[in-house]
């Protein structure tokens, strides 16, 4: 048993160093708002950073990262053209929620309905808020799980970096 | 079993070393058809536990209690293959004994393509809202329906989605008898109808049928006991769903219904079940409400027919209720009662604009929400072997739950944000399986957040729950009685915190619930260590949120992904 966790921490840890440029996954089955499947290659934003945040309309932490956002997106956009996509990982109990959270809170986000899991499980999401940050390529180079307000200034020098090398 | 066990070592072994293969294969050639990611995440969660008759902690002679878990996802276009290890070194509090062991839970090839997906190997997969198909899984509460056997998912065009599955589902280390089968089908038809493509009303429909099939056993008839029933082999449920939008306007309605299915959850009557879910919202910006209607009868549809408890569902049936997460609102969460149920619910949102007398030079929000559950009518005709009873399709039973909640939230200044929420509920025990009188509460919760500069952020939290309930050694209900709560967190950038709380019945209760934690967050890791005693149930501090098992003693919990 010991045996065998080690081993699986010592890959883990080879996975950590190898993957650093892992691809946001292509073909996994998500829902638009307005109930149309959407496959998650439509996620994008033109060679421009994208913040991709899992979140659901119960979670505290997660509903202040998003109104704490909002107040700043339009800046950040000019600033660095970024696009904030946000995952909603209700399921069939919250998910009806999903629309009238969104709109009751004015969020102008990219939101997207992952009830049935397949994107959090590509995307190795264990608690929310996780928030990713994708380069112009579409490769993952920072994530985070947790919020607390300030860390959102954290979050927009990652984005400004991302920005500036998709520019080069 | 020791031979099974080294098989699956040597699985893990093989697996492990081919996934390092290719993902080093991968570095060294970086855009050859070897290219593809390795990514994963490991769980530790542990507990050192000792006896406390008044928490419900029981005494734990192995002392230290741990569940562990490791995903690892290979990634190559549209391919990918997972594997999941899972070890029980004992199974902690809350979860299910039968956990116990080690081993490879989980695993699956899969490729995802524009047309075809095909998942062969363990799956979660869902029908609609889930009322006839939902394989799931909720790693903190213990449940993992998946099914194991073989999903495929059609998009001739675009628009239209045919799943077809068949599968047998999880039980703790084994795979239960029963087969599920099932097929699918989703149109919208903005994408198919091309007048349509650009209009204000959106539709998509769908049908979905299930069927499962079980081996015949023996169960007496028990009027007469030398009789047995004739067990239907194959139960079917189908189901029709709609989602239609018109502009702000949104409706989604979704019904239906199941063959005879006499199982231990129902006493083995053979009367059909059905549901309904019924869905309207309006929202604009800075506003919305949504309401919600549903009528459940005789719905439970597990793959074994004896299979009492909450494993084994094939289906799920959604509450309704608002999913709190304040302690002291979430203290009697309702759990849906499969069995039947009718249940209304109602949510407005609405933000008062910046620079008005209410609103202030920030804007207020306001959240308004309320829920009645109740029982539905039944008139007995028979038990086991009959159909066991008509019902009143409007006539509503015993009230189950209700609440009602106003929470209003404030920034007060550019550091400080205020949220204030009231409460009120009715809580009727019988959910929960136990005679006894109603329970009302009242419920004030205080959130303050004072963002002291960039980098110390500090929140309070005060709550306050009185109850007309009284603690009765006889029916021992910890969460009787009248009860305040404290709570205090500095958190130092999103990377520490530390938060201290307590939990304490003044009146007609017992219990006191103090806890210390401290976390450390960086990228996609996350370590917590607790101490002191925890109630279970949905815990938002250090900025996430996830259940947690009821504990008395040290904690500690890692989670990482990469």
């Amino acid at each position: 048993m010991k045996k065998l966790f080690l081993t699986l921490a010592c890959i883990a840890l080879g996975g950590i160093a190898l993957a650093q440029n892992a691809q946001l996954p292509q073909n996994i089955t998500i829902k638009a708002l307005d109930g149309t499947s959407v496959q998650t290659s439509a996620i994008q934003n033109d060679g421009k950073p994208m913040i991709i945040s899992f979140w659901a309309t119960w979670c505290k932490p997660c509903n202040r990262e998003l109104n704490t956002i909002k107040e700043v997106y339009e800046e950040w956009q000019e600033e660095t053209g970024v696009k904030l996509v946000a995952i909603s990982i209700d399921d069939a109990r919250s998910a009806a929620r999903v629309k009238p959270h969104v709109d009751g809170n004015g969020w102008e986000y990219e939101v997207y309905l992952d009830q049935n899991q397949d994107f959090k499980r590509a995307m190795n999401v264990v608690n929310v808020p996780h928030t990713f940050v994708v380069n112009g390529k579409g490769e993952i180079v920072w994530q985070h799980t947790s919020f607390v307000e300030g860390s959102e200034e954290e979050l927009l020098e990652v984005v400004k970096k991302a920005a500036m090398e998709t520019e080069k | 079993m020791k031979t099974l066990s080294k098989y699956l070592r040597t699985i893990v072994c093989v697996g492990l070393i081919l996934i390092f293969q290719f993902s080093v294969l991968n570095s060294v050639s970086a855009q050859g058809i070897m290219g593809g990611h390795v990514t994963g995440n490991i769980q530790l969660d542990g507990q050192i536990s000792s006896a406390d008759s008044i928490i419900g902690a029981q005494d734990v002679p192995e002392w230290l209690l741990m569940n562990a878990r490791a995903d690892i996802l290979y990634t190559n276009g549209g391919f990918s293959a997972g594997l999941r290890f899972e070890a029980y070194q004992n199974p902690m509090l809350g979860f299910d004994n039968r956990y116990k062991g080690e081993g490879i839970a989980n695993y699956f090839v899969s490729y995802q393509g524009e047309k075809l997906s095909v998942t062969a190997g363990n799956f979660y997969e869902q029908f609609g809202s889930g009322m006839i198909l939902r394989a799931y899984e909720d790693r903190y509460l213990g449940i993992d329906n998946s099914l194991r056997g073989l999903n495929v998912t059609l998009r001739p065009f675009n628009g239209v989605t045919i799943k077809a599955l068949a599968g047998k589902q999880r039980y703790f280390w084994n795979y239960a008898d029963g087969m599920v089968r099932g097929i699918d089908g989703e149109v919208n038809l903005n994408s198919i109808i091309r007048c349509m493509a650009e209009s204000r009303f959106r539709a998509t429909l769908g049908a979905g049928f299930v069927s499962k099939y079980e081996d015949d056993q023996t169960i007496a008839f028990p009027d007469n006991p030398s009789y047995r029933l004739n067990l239907p082999l194959n139960v079917g449920a189908g189901a029709v769903r709609m989602d239609l939008a018109y502009g702000n306007w949104g409706l989604q309605a979704e019904y239906a219904h199941k063959g005879q299915d006499p199982s231990i959850m129902n006493n083995f009557i053979y009367r059909e079940g059905e549901a309904l879910m019924l869905n309207a919202t309006y929202s604009q910006k800075g506003f919305s409400a949504n309401v919600q209607a549903k009528r459940v009868d005789n719905m439970s549809f597990k793959s074994v027919r004896s299979e009492s408890g909450e494993m084994l569902y094939i289906n799920y049936i959604p509450a309704i209720t608002k999913q709190h997460t304040y302690a002291f609102l979430s203290m009697y969460p309702y759990a849906t009662q499969t069995t039947g149920e009718m249940g209304l619910q109602g949510d407005v949102m609405y933000k008062i604009k910046k620079e008005t007398l209410l609103g202030g030079k920030y804007g207020t929000d306001i959240h308004i929400n309320g829920s009645i559950i109740t029982g539905i009518d039944t008139n007995n005709i028979g038990g086991a072997g009959t159909r066991g009873y008509e019902s009143d399709w409007f006539k509503t039973g015993d009230l189950y739950y209700a609440d009602a909640s106003l929470e209003v939230a404030k920034k007060l200044s550019k550091a400080v944000k205020l949220t204030c929420t009231y409460g009120y509920q009715v809580f009727n025990p019988v959910v929960e399986g136990h005679n006894g009188p109603l329970h009302h509460n009242h419920i004030v919760v205080g959130d303050l957040t004072w963002k002291v500069n960039k980098k110390n952020v500090l929140r309070f939290e005060a709550e306050w729950m009185g109850s007309d309930s009284k603690y009765d050694p006889n029916v021992d209900d910890k969460r009787c009685g009248d009860w305040i709560m404290g709570l205090v967190e500095y958190n130092f950038t999103s990377a520490w915190f530390v938060s201290v709380s307590d939990q304490y019945a003044y009146q007609d209760g017992i219990g006191n619930y103090y806890n210390v934690s401290v976390g450390y967050n960086h990228g996609a890791t996350r370590l917590q260590l607790g101490y002191g005693k925890q109630r279970e149930g949905l815990l938002c501090i250090g900025g996430v949120c996830r259940q947690v098992p009821a504990s008395n003693g040290l904690t500690f919990s890692l989670t990482t992904s990469f």
